[in-house]
């Protein structure tokens, strides 16, 4: 392993430069943070460039949001990698009435578990997935997508 | 959990979720006479919603139900979550607030591993009197927790801003104490285990995890520095005092149990420095900065990364300018490790019998995972 730190200004040059058809913008949204949204026809191609080129191998893990006003929910992957002394927050928005993305885990192995508790609690697919089963909430649950802005839970106000 | 396909010629054992070593969750293994083919995890049995509870707090009141998140450890789950919220609200604590905070952690740290590494010991099935050594040694730590900050577990000491209650009278000298006390029994552990021939035989070249994978999987904390790899959030983004503290990454190379074993003795040598200088050189102050309890934070998102004793806990919160949060995500460190306890089986040779010796080497908090 480089004991040479990738440093956040070169790397956002850098990506900048070759990779800016890949994605719809780059950008540093707190200290250490860097926020990239992709372009919903190349997900994987953008992520492959990020774990390939720039060595972000580490899955921190990932988690959606849900935005019900704009008809939208967000997924954001996180990761880190061994060089780099910031994180990258990987975002792809999907269409909330007809929510299907491509599977992450074909390049972050370890993002199985988040894909399938983003699945049950927001009701995103994610087409490629090797098995989508619920991983907290019961297998009988049918009470909806409980972090859905929408979703009211028994007792919930 | 809908059962996955099993392979025709294995037979699949049931592991929980009621079982003798901690926690609650169910694996499945395939296994073929001793061996075991794949691991499944079934996770899910402890999910309380804590995500979704969060919404519908102020950040102010979302500090006692993320302490729920891992018992034995809450002091650096509630860092983690305190940190976030002081990003949102633009709050900054007092220098002598971060050391208490840093002194906080580690006192956890140490109780979290004494708690792994007694679950070790009884795991292989000789020791289980350093089980109840080291549940005896936490006593000692529970004390002090309970005099600083008046409970011994989920204390909610931190605050956005500062921490509760200020170091009592006397305080710095009972911590001394207990660091030379502890120094001592580390001694006794070391000779009773990691030197033991029959811990040695249990735990030495027992499911190795290659750093190569140790990344690729997502592995966390004390299982990654087992693999030699030096990642820990207090030297990567300092938080708390750890910037001014003298301590080192601890890492091991041998990258299987006894490695994973040995990064958290060794760490809690580290966090008995810690204690050690914060009791010395704790600069003097105030202890919190005032702020408003429903303050509301602007819009924006936030995130921290701490080290808990089991590795990484980031926690993400979106604000909207009222006093709730609209999101907040957290990202266990528990979950991670669990997804390189199920892979495990396809990487290196495990039998039934080690099972419970690799999953506590793993170290899991099934609460932490479950949320």
């Amino acid at each position: 392993m480089a004991s040479e730190k990738i440093n956040l200004p070169d790397f956002i040059a850098s990506f900048s430069e070759a990779y800016s058809d890949l994605v719809e913008s780059v950008e540093i949204f707190e200290e250490k943070r860097v926020s990239i949204k992709a372009k919903n026809d190349k997900i994987i191609d953008a992520a492959e460039v990020l774990r390939d080129k720039y060595g972000f191998v580490i899955p921190i893990g990932g988690g959606a949001i849900d935005y019900p006003k704009e008809n939208r929910m967000a997924m954001n992957y996180y990761l880190n990698s061994p060089d780099s002394d910031f994180i990258i927050i990987y975002r792809v928005n999907v269409d909330r009435t007809k929510p299907i993305l491509p599977s992450m885990t074909h390049v972050w192995e370890a993002m199985s578990f988040h894909e399938r508790e983003t699945r049950e609690m927001f009701g995103i697919e994610f087409k490629g997935h090797p098995n989508l089963a619920p991983l907290l909430l019961p297998p009988d649950w049918k009470g909806g997508y409980p972090l859905r802005k929408d979703f009211k839970g028994e007792g919930v106000q | 959990m809908t059962e996955p396909r099993i392979e025709p010629e294995l037979m699949r054992i049931s592991w929980g979720p009621q079982h003798p070593m901690s926690g609650q969750t169910r694996i499945l293994l395939d296994t073929d006479g001793e061996k075991v083919h794949k691991i499944i995890a079934d996770l899910g049995f402890t999910h309380r919603g804590i995500e979704k509870i969060l919404e519908n707090r102020s950040l102010i009141g979302g500090i006692v139900p993320i302490d729920r998140m891992a018992m034995v450890d809450t002091a650096n789950i509630s860092i983690g979550y305190v940190t976030a919220a002081e990003k949102a609200l633009g709050l900054e604590a007092p220098p002598r607030a971060q050391w208490i905070r840093s002194l906080v952690c580690e006192m956890s740290r140490i109780n979290s591993h004494l708690y792994a590494f007694g679950l070790q010991a009884e795991a292989t099935g000789y020791f289980p009197a350093v089980f109840l050594w080291t549940t005896v040694d936490r006593e000692i730590l529970l004390d002090l927790f309970e005099e600083l900050t008046g409970a011994r577990w989920s204390f909610n000491h931190f605050l956005p801003g500062g921490v509760h209650k200020d170091i009592p009278d006397g305080f710095n000298a009972k911590i001394l104490e207990a660091v030379k006390y502890l120094r001592d029994r580390f001694k006794d552990y070391w000779n009773a285990m990691i030197e033991n021939p029959m811990f040695e035989m249990r735990c030495n070249d027992v499911a190795i995890l290659e750093p190569k994978d140790a990344l690729r999987l997502g592995a966390t904390g004390p299982v990654l520095r087992g693999s030699g790899i030096p990642i820990d959030m207090r030297k990567e983004e300092p938080y708390a005092a750890y910037a001014d503290l003298d301590w080192e990454i601890i890492t091991e190379d041998a990258c299987d149990v006894m490695a994973r074993t040995k990064v958290r003795f060794h760490e809690i040598g580290q966090s008995l420095n810690m204690m050690e200088q914060i009791a010395k050189e704790i600069p003097e102050g105030e202890i919190k900065v005032r702020f408003t309890p429903f303050a509301r934070a602007p819009e924006g998102e936030h995130i921290s990364r701490v080290e808990n004793g089991r590795g990484e806990l980031s926690i993400h919160i979106w604000t909207n300018g009222t006093p709730n949060p609209y999101r907040v995500k957290i990202l266990p460190p528990s979950l991670r490790n669990m997804y390189v306890f199920e892979r495990l089986a396809e990487l290196t040779n495990i039998t039934v019998a080690d099972i419970p010796v690799v999953i506590n080497s793993i170290d899991p908090w099934y609460l932490d995972a479950d949320r």
